[in-house]
């Protein structure tokens, strides 16, 4: 696994306003299991509700599916935020996917630092099939987050 | 991958209401610079049944290898699109389908972000197609017959349900007799209705009427192993020897009357059985059987009492032995039960006039011990009567209210009352749950002391000069106990703990099967092709029973269909045994039980009839030798590679 970020660099005051500014900056892929966040982001469009464009949906059957691997090789690629959102406990589809992703975003979140990669680069959340304001909100929320770290220690 | 696939994208206006964010025009003239050189076209609506026809024949036209959609969301049309690229001769599995509706113009402001968006999204599917591979439905021929294991009101419920329906119906039964705990209970809480009088009918149906051409009835019968999948279950059975041939036995019962040997009957909680008897009067089917630990001929004594009153030669038959056999199905409904806590709070145990709520419906049962009489031990009659309400739930050990029992104590109030003028019954609580219409009228019927308590630590029986009383810590009461009932939790049956250790279903913090969704699928497990009715679930009264009988009956008739073969999904995940290492924690994690240990290669093995594709045994394989067919690792790289160029 290589070490994307720059420490000891100094952030530029550009970096910050730049990434601030402009949209399209950052590169989020979110995995949304078919059952419930992704149910959950096309009641978002139905709502009109806003997400960024700088999210990209990868859609898989079950949160469970997505590995710790996976997650770091799209870091590896160059996504600046990696989002995994899974059915509420209890209501996963395949019973408990949704807690062993959990669990192995728990995981993750603790190696992350020793691969180089900031935590808060990686958001794990549940959204149900009815919660499109919460999909808005999380997706919002994490971009803007995302985009904060630019120009600090762990801006790429 | 060398050669790049033809592909074809399909962009859809939705009508206008895509286009007025994304502007195809842009994308179209960006696809034309594509290294993969797609075809592309654009169209109104592309799901509308016209245009799906000159959509496909735009395919055949162009003869494309795969296919990109880029319209609304999967969960809505990718099924349609499937069909599109079978139509048009493509295999349907090499469809990628982008959801630029819900997905990107309704939640994107700025149209030039959302064209961005567009581009991008399926610039990522041009990437993942090339992965996708030839899927192909499998289909399986599969039986219609269900065994059901457990001929209570659930189990007969639900084979007559499906012997009306013309299946064949194999319905084990662990007792010498059928019709479950309610069969035993001469009448039913909230309206005192005769138990018997209610399920005799339908037992009465299963054993003579047109529906027992398709039901075999199979008692002293337990399930010891249980092979198979949907469709195709191998059950292994053990019936005990009953002695008694069924076809010829007559059920008079004079073996019984002659029998010079006697037991406990543990069905009537009280009073004595000869060596070769029926449990109850009533018990259906009616015919004996004889315990074999307690058969004087059958431990090498000179007996044959029996066989010298029986006045139908060969009715008793003491050559029978265990019979073994194998029952195939393609389906199983478990309806297993479930009992009283079998054991009683420390306060009570081993006094003297302590029932148990089960043995109290036998004591007032006509055919019970006492023949419905309201006697203590000794004969004679109670003064008081105490019935102890939650004695055991709201426990460590029993966290729960099992829901049943507050009715089932208003009704022993009211009988034991009515059966003995001047009986004080006293009612200990702790809460009181009779919910829905009809129980209310049990309340108007009451006419007993209430008494609150805190919990069983609260309790102790002590004799006193006015006789036995229940003396209540907390608040100082003294309630007359000539007689105890406590009304126990109810707890998985024996029955219900050995089928799901059989089939390997979980069960939940008390011991219950657990369904596959407590709400929308409480008649499901997670087994595909094991339905679950009745209290195996958890405790419920017998409408539930019934009710639930008839739906896992329901369920099985729409999923076993005459004529119609299995349809195996093919997005499944499948294993590359060469690559297995055998550590297997995909076994450990599938929640479906959809994989298997293969001895001989010691690798794991997948069923894609079990499997349901979610790919938990994906992510937890440390060799990566599972793929998940549809969205394999390939094809997910793929796809993360391109939304990030």
């Amino acid at each position: 696994m290589s070490c994307r970020t720059m420490p000891n660099v100094a952030p530029h005051p550009a970096a910050e306003m730049v990434a601030a500014s402009a949209p399209g900056e950052v590169r989020i892929v979110a995995f949304l299991c078919n059952w419930c966040s992704y149910a959950g982001a096309d009641k978002t469009g139905m709502n009109q509700l806003p997400v960024p464009a700088e999210v990209s949906v990868v859609r898989v059957m079950c949160s469970g599916r997505v590995e710790p691997t996976l997650i770091l090789e799209t870091f590896q690629k160059g996504a600046d935020g990696v989002m995994v959102l899974a059915c509420h406990p209890g209501d996963c589809h395949y019973k408990e996917g949704n807690l062993r992703a959990f669990c192995r975003a728990e995981l993750l979140e603790r190696m992350m630092p020793q691969l180089g990669v900031d935590p808060a680069r990686f958001y794990f959340d549940y959204v149900s099939a009815a919660e499109a304001e919460k999909f808005s909100q999380v997706t919002n929320d994490f971009v803007a987050a995302v985009r904060g770290l630019a120009g600090t220690d762990s801006g790429r | 991958m060398n050669k790049q696939p033809r592909t074809a994208v399909i962009l859809c206006t939705c009508s206008g209401i895509i286009s007025e964010k994304i502007d195809w025009d842009a994308v179209q003239a960006q696809l034309a610079e594509h290294p993969d050189k797609p075809v592309v076209t654009t169209d109104e609506l592309a799901c509308g049944a016209e245009n799906l026809e000159k959509l496909a024949a735009w395919l055949k036209e162009h003869q494309p290898e795969r296919v990109v959609v880029a319209a609304c969301s999967p969960r809505e049309h990718e099924r349609t699109f499937r069909g599109l690229l079978a139509s048009a001769g493509i295999n349907p599995y090499y469809l990628q389908m982008i959801n630029v509706r819900e997905q990107v113009a309704w939640v994107t402001a700025d149209p030039g972000e959302a064209t961005r968006k567009a581009a991008r999204l399926i610039g990522a599917a041009l990437k993942r197609v090339r992965h996708h591979q030839p899927l192909v439905e499998r289909h399986v021929p599969v039986r219609t017959d269900v065994a059901v294991i457990g001929a209570g009101p659930a189990g007969i419920q639900a084979a007559l349900t499906l012997a009306r329906a013309g299946r064949r119906v194999t319905l084990i039964e662990k007792e010498p007799f059928f019709g479950g705990m309610p069969v035993r209970f001469e009448e039913l809480f909230p309206n005192l209705e005769c138990g018997p009088c209610l399920l005799e009918p339908g037992m009465g149906e299963l054993l003579h009427g047109p529906e027992s051409e398709h039901i075999e009835l199979l008692t002293l019968t337990e399930v010891t192993e249980v092979k198979g999948s949907f469709g195709n279950w191998q059950l292994s059975l053990r019936q005990q020897p009953r002695y008694v041939n069924p076809e010829l036995c007559i059920g008079c019962m004079v073996c019984a009357a002659v029998c010079p040997e006697r037991r406990e009957n543990p069905w009537n909680c009280g009073g004595e059985l000869a060596a070769v008897d029926g449990p109850f009067v009533g018990a259906l089917p009616n015919l004996p059987h004889v315990d074999a630990a307690r058969c004087l001929k059958l431990n090498g004594q000179e007996c044959g009492a029996c066989l010298a009153e029986c006045p139908v030669e060969g009715a008793l038959d003491f050559g029978d032995t265990i019979r073994d056999s194998v029952v195939e199905a393609g389906a199983i409904i478990v309806a297993t039960g479930a009992e009283e806590l079998p054991v009683a709070p420390p306060a009570f145990a081993g006094k003297d006039n302590v029932f148990s709520a089960y043995s109290f419906e036998r004591l007032l049962a006509m055919t019970g011990p006492s023949g419905g009489e309201l006697v203590k031990g000794d004969g004679a009659a109670p003064a008081s009567l105490a019935i102890v309400q939650c004695a055991g739930s709201f426990d460590d050990a029993v966290t729960y209210c099992s829901g049943t029992c507050c009715q089932a104590a208003l009704k022993y109030a009211h009988i034991a009352a009515a059966k003995q003028e001047g009986l004080t019954v006293t009612r200990l609580v702790r809460e009181q749950v009779v919910a829905g219409v009809n129980a209310a009228r049990l309340f108007s019927h009451d006419h007993s002391q209430v008494v609150r308590y805190g919990g069983l630590g609260d309790l102790t029986v002590a004799e006193t000069d006015r006789g036995r009383v229940i003396v209540c810590g907390s608040n100082g009461a003294e309630v007359p106990a000539d007689m105890i009932v406590l009304c126990g939790p109810t707890v998985p049956g024996q029955g219900t703990t050995q089928t799901a250790r059989l089939l390997e279903l979980g069960v939940d913090d008390a011991g219950f099967i657990a369904p596959i969704h407590a709400l929308s699928g409480s008649f499901l497990s997670p087994l595909k092709g094991v339905y679950l009715a009745g209290t195996c679930r958890g405790p419920g009264d017998i409408r539930e029973a019934f009710a639930s009988g008839t739906a896992a009956a329901g369920v099985a008739l729409s999923e076993l269909v005459e004529g119609r073969d299995l349809t195996v999904d093919p997005q499944v995940a499948v294993v590359a045994a060469e690559q297995c290492a055998g550590c297997k924690s995909c076994i450990r994690v599938c929640p479906y039980k959809a994989i298997s240990w293969d001895d001989a290669t010691k690798t794991a093995d997948i069923s894609d009839i079990l499997c349901r594709g979610c790919g938990t045994c994906v992510a937890v394989c440390p060799a990566g030798a599972i793929t998940a067919q549809g969205f394999s690792r390939a094809m997910l790289r793929a796809e993360i590679e391109g939304v990030l160029s």
